[in-house]
């Protein structure tokens, strides 16, 4: 009987995972065809890795960005939307349906959801617009000069590094040391201390580094740190970012400022970032995957972007509490300057 | 119809997993949380080896090898220093993190550039130019296929039957005169041989490695061996090994399915749900069994 | 010949807990001999199959096999030129694999288990008229597996099983214990025709003294570590059940149960 049961539920799921598939090529193969306006209707399919605060914003600033070039959903575009939930099989399969469905364009968010639609839609010659992937040279997804190894480009959120040790000079005269922790899995996190190490000394500073593996390290390796440096500064690493309010809490204690990457860091007690916005970044993103749309450009002819503009931001409350002048020159600047220190 | 490949393709590489944790947990009766360490470390071992140059299809036995040194030391911590099953894979998890790391000196290492099992000038030579799209099925379909009837051909030797014995009964096992914690080891070693050559194949699929691929393999590799041997009630070991394969294509269709009808945020509780729904199915047939004992 | 020499075994040692099993126990089984092993709950019986066997390590002594010392060896080691039969049937078989493949990892016994079929089609014959003997129909069952097989139906089998290749001790662990009384009264039966064909050397630990006085050709009874009783021969055919029984009720009685 149970048996009977179970192999019912799987008849129907079986059955309904074939409706699944007659009604989303349904969906898109409509296009073309349904120009009715005169004007071409666009499918795309976004094949986002995970559920993240950044990756959510690199999605809406993607879609507006789209829009301000005139690709508006409900209009001319119809937009399939899959999380994978951080597992790279979802991810595969993820992207083999859009091929199956055989979209327009994929627009793929972080590194492995790059990689696998770039994997899947090689053969099927379908264009792969990817955001918030740190290094795609080491991705393999472009070549040392920038190029596309296929039809493949978009944005990188490589963190401006140099701005902001200017910006730390700026606010730190005096500081000779700069603190990162980091969490040695994340190869963005490992990129982009290589980065620092090697601008540093245009600035005057060096940087002291204390690697973790998992969140329950971070009190030990923050301690030590703090103790050998004069302020730390904070990149887009996962699990330290996770942790921020301990490692705050710990800086404060010792009156050393921190310093963010991302405007979500300054509102929760950092002195200051010379950040990325990731609207801006998806915004930006969205434009180039209008580009290719269009047929003003291909993918292969487009080189990847980095953000164009940095935002600062400034928190004036922990500059007070820690007895630091943030410069005029530094304040008319920044894009959004807070007064408070909000708990999350 | 491309949407069936690729969900017999996926369900196919995955499949390989499921025959590795067929023999911990069905003959052996050992919760080996080991592969999904072993998992990425076949993946990190073929994406190395490819980047140096080497032939795509050596990697196939290599990755086999360096997953199955990994199940030794599961067994060798398990037998000789008597550290409990579930402890045991645990560890050799959490050192492979590292060691996966440092195979592939990174966490996510692509070979877009470079060839593999599914695309070589081999293949090129052997279709006459281009290589058509349905023989990457084949090809998965030809590795599943040879691991599935080499491991029916182990386990009817008389090797196989010890292995067999040991996870029913280790007792007898001593009583032939056979060290049994040698028959669990030898047993380990041919799981995680299987879960890296699925990480080998995977990673050529997908042509990067990545080091969180391995997450959620065993629950992935439970969820195929309970469904497929519930939904087949395998009578021989010949039909339990085609039955771990087609659990693992179904699970993957159900993947399929929530991806299609659900937010992602419901994707682990469907899992969830679905693995419940068959474990609870299949203990009542386990009861029965016992009733009849 | 198999000697027990001065053997010492604790529980627990160095706790409260610490308990004395065997203290300078020594006992010597001749060759071709069917020792029937009787006594009291917690006498050592079973320990001294566990320690004959190597299941447990002693804390002093010996155990000598024609001469040699085997206390170092390890107890599948040991299992090579012994034969042992549980009290529970189903540790005797593996209950997934079928008849078929269970005599067949039987007969393996001694071979490396390499990767040599693990049937071997010439023998089937033979197998079936092992288990024919056992008037069980069993032959005819060859694909079905053990484990839906009854408690006495394997236990015959576990008997056949341990029985198959050649050996040097036969070790029977209350291998009747644990089934109904006409199908243990069977599995006795068909004990003693496989020891006396085979002439093996025997040791038998039971519960029932009635079997202890009928079969084998030498009786020990066992209390608190030592030997109360230990006759054979013509001194055991004389030995009756009821005064047997009166032994072990005063021994017993000693022991407060």
């Amino acid at each position: 009987m149970r048996k009977r049961m179970l192999a019912g539920i799987m008849g129907i799921v079986m059955m309904a995972s074939l409706a699944g598939c007659g009604s989303s090529t349904g969906s898109s193969s409509g296009e073309g065809s349904t120009a009715a306006a005169g004007e071409e209707t666009y499918t795309i399919g976004i094949s986002q890795f995970a559920e993240h605060g950044s990756l959510d914003n690199c999605r809406e600033g993607f879609i507006e960005g789209l829009k301000e070039a005139g690709i508006e959903e409900g209009k001319n575009l119809v937009i399939e939307e899959k999380n994978a939930d951080a597992d790279m099989g979802t991810a595969a399969q993820i992207s083999q349906s859009f091929v199956t469905d055989d979209v327009d364009l994929i627009c793929a968010i972080a590194t492995p959801a790059a990689q696998s639609a770039y994997t899947a839609a090689m053969d099927a010659d379908i264009p792969v617009i990817y955001t918030a992937v740190t290094n795609p040279i080491a991705a393999e997804l472009a070549t040392e000069d920038k190029k596309p190894v296929g039809e493949v480009t978009g944005t990188s959120d490589e963190l401006p590094v140099e701005a902001q040790l200017k910006m730390i000079r700026e606010i730190l005269p005096d500081a000779k040391t700069i603190g990162i922790l980091y969490t040695t899995s994340e190869a963005n996190s490992v990129y982009t201390i290589e980065e620092y190490e090697e601008m540093a000394g245009d600035y005057g500073f060096t940087i002291e580094k204390a690697g973790i593996n998992t969140s329950s390290d971070i009190s030990l390796a923050a301690e030590d740190l703090l103790g050998k440096v004069d302020c730390l500064t904070n990149l887009t690493d996962n699990t330290v970012v996770a942790s921020l309010a301990t490692i705050l809490d710990m800086a404060n204690e010792k009156n050393i400022p921190v310093f963010g990457s991302e405007i979500e860091q300054v509102k929760i007690g950092c002195l200051a970032a010379e950040g990325i916005d990731y609207i801006n970044l998806g915004k930006q993103t969205g434009a180039m995957a209008a580009k290719v749309l269009k047929g003003e450009a291909k993918a292969s002819e487009l080189d990847y972007e980095s953000i164009t503009e940095n935002s600062l931001y400034v928190n004036q409350k922990v500059a007070e509490n820690l007895n630091i002048t943030v410069p005029d020159t530094m304040t008319e600047r920044a894009v959004e300057i807070f007064d408070e220190i909000s708990a999350e | 119809m491309d949407w069936i490949l690729t969900i017999i393709e996926q369900g196919l590489i995955y499949g390989l997993l499921a025959l590795g944790v067929y023999i911990t947990y069905k003959i052996l009766d050992f919760p080996d949380l080991t592969v999904d360490g072993s998992f990425p470390l076949g993946a990190a071992v073929a994406a190395i080896l490819i980047k140096g140059g080497m032939n795509p299809y050596l990697t196939l036995p290599l990755s086999f090898l360096a997953g199955a040194i990994a199940g030794v030391f599961t067994g060798l911590i398990h037998v000789k220093l008597k550290v409990r099953d579930l402890l045991s894979g645990i560890i050799m998890m959490t050192a492979l993190y590292t060691i996966n790391m440092l195979i592939a000196g990174t966490n996510n290492l692509p070979i877009f550039a470079n060839d593999n099992i599914f695309k070589n000038p081999w293949l090129e030579k052997l279709f006459g130019g281009e290589i058509p799209s349905w023989s990457k099925v084949l090809i998965i379909l030809i590795i599943a296929l040879l691991a599935k009837l080499l491991l029916d051909f182990f386990l009817k030797t008389q090797a196989g039957y010890l292995l067999r014995a040991v996870g029913d009964n280790d007792t007898l096992v001593t009583t032939l005169a056979k060290d049994k914690g040698n028959v669990k080891i030898i047993g380990l070693a041919i799981a995680n041989g299987l879960v890296a050559l699925s990480g080998c194949v995977f990673c050529q699929e997908q042509k990067v490695f990545e080091i969180s691929s391995g997450t959620g393999a065993l629950v992935l590799g439970l969820a195929s061996v309970i469904i497929g041997t519930s939904l087949l009630k395998g009578f021989s070991f010949i039909r339990a090994t085609t039955a771990v394969l087609i659990g693992s294509i179904i699970y993957k269709a159900c993947v399929a399915v929530a991806i299609s009808f659900f937010d992602p945020v419901y994707m682990k509780l469907i899992t969830a749900v679905l693995f419940l729904v068959v474990l609870v199915f299949s203990m009542e047939r386990k009861k029965k069994v016992k009733r009849n004992a | 010949m198999l000697e027990l020499k001065h053997i010492d075994k604790y529980y627990n040692p160095g706790t409260v807990n610490e308990m004395c099993l065997f203290s300078d126990f020594n006992l010597t089984i001749r060759d071709n001999e069917f020792v029937a092993v009787v006594g009291s709950n917690g006498s050592g019986k079973t320990s001294m199959l566990n320690l004959i066997c190597g299941s447990i390590d002693m804390d002093g002594g010996s155990i000598v096999i024609d001469g040699k010392d085997i206390s170092k060896e390890k107890e599948f080691r040991r299992m090579k030129y012994m034969g042992r039969v549980y009290q529970n049937p189903a540790v005797g078989t593996c209950p997934t694999m079928t008849i078929l493949e269970n005599m067949a990892l039987a007969d393996n016994k001694g071979n490396l288990f390499g990767l040599k079929m693990g049937t071997n089609k010439k023998r089937i014959d033979f197998y079936k008229d092992s288990l024919r003997q056992l008037n069980l129909g069993l032959e005819d069952k060859m694909d079905v597996k053990v484990g839906t097989l009854s408690g006495g139906q394997r236990q015959a089998m576990a008997l056949v099983m341990s029985t198959m290749t050649p050996l040097d001790f036969l070790i029977l662990d209350e291998h009747t214990a644990a089934l109904d009384p006409k199908t243990a009264e069977l599995i006795m039966e068909l004990t003693d025709k496989i020891v006396r064909e085979k002439k093996l050397t025997t040791i038998m630990v039971t519960h029932n003294l009635r079997y202890a006085v009928e079969y084998g050709d030498r009786l020990v009874m066992m209390h608190q570590g030592q030997t109360v009783i230990d006759v054979a021969g013509e001194q055991k055919k004389a030995v009756d059940t009821d005064e047997i029984l009166r032994k072990f009720n005063e021994i017993s009685i000693e022991c407060g149960n």
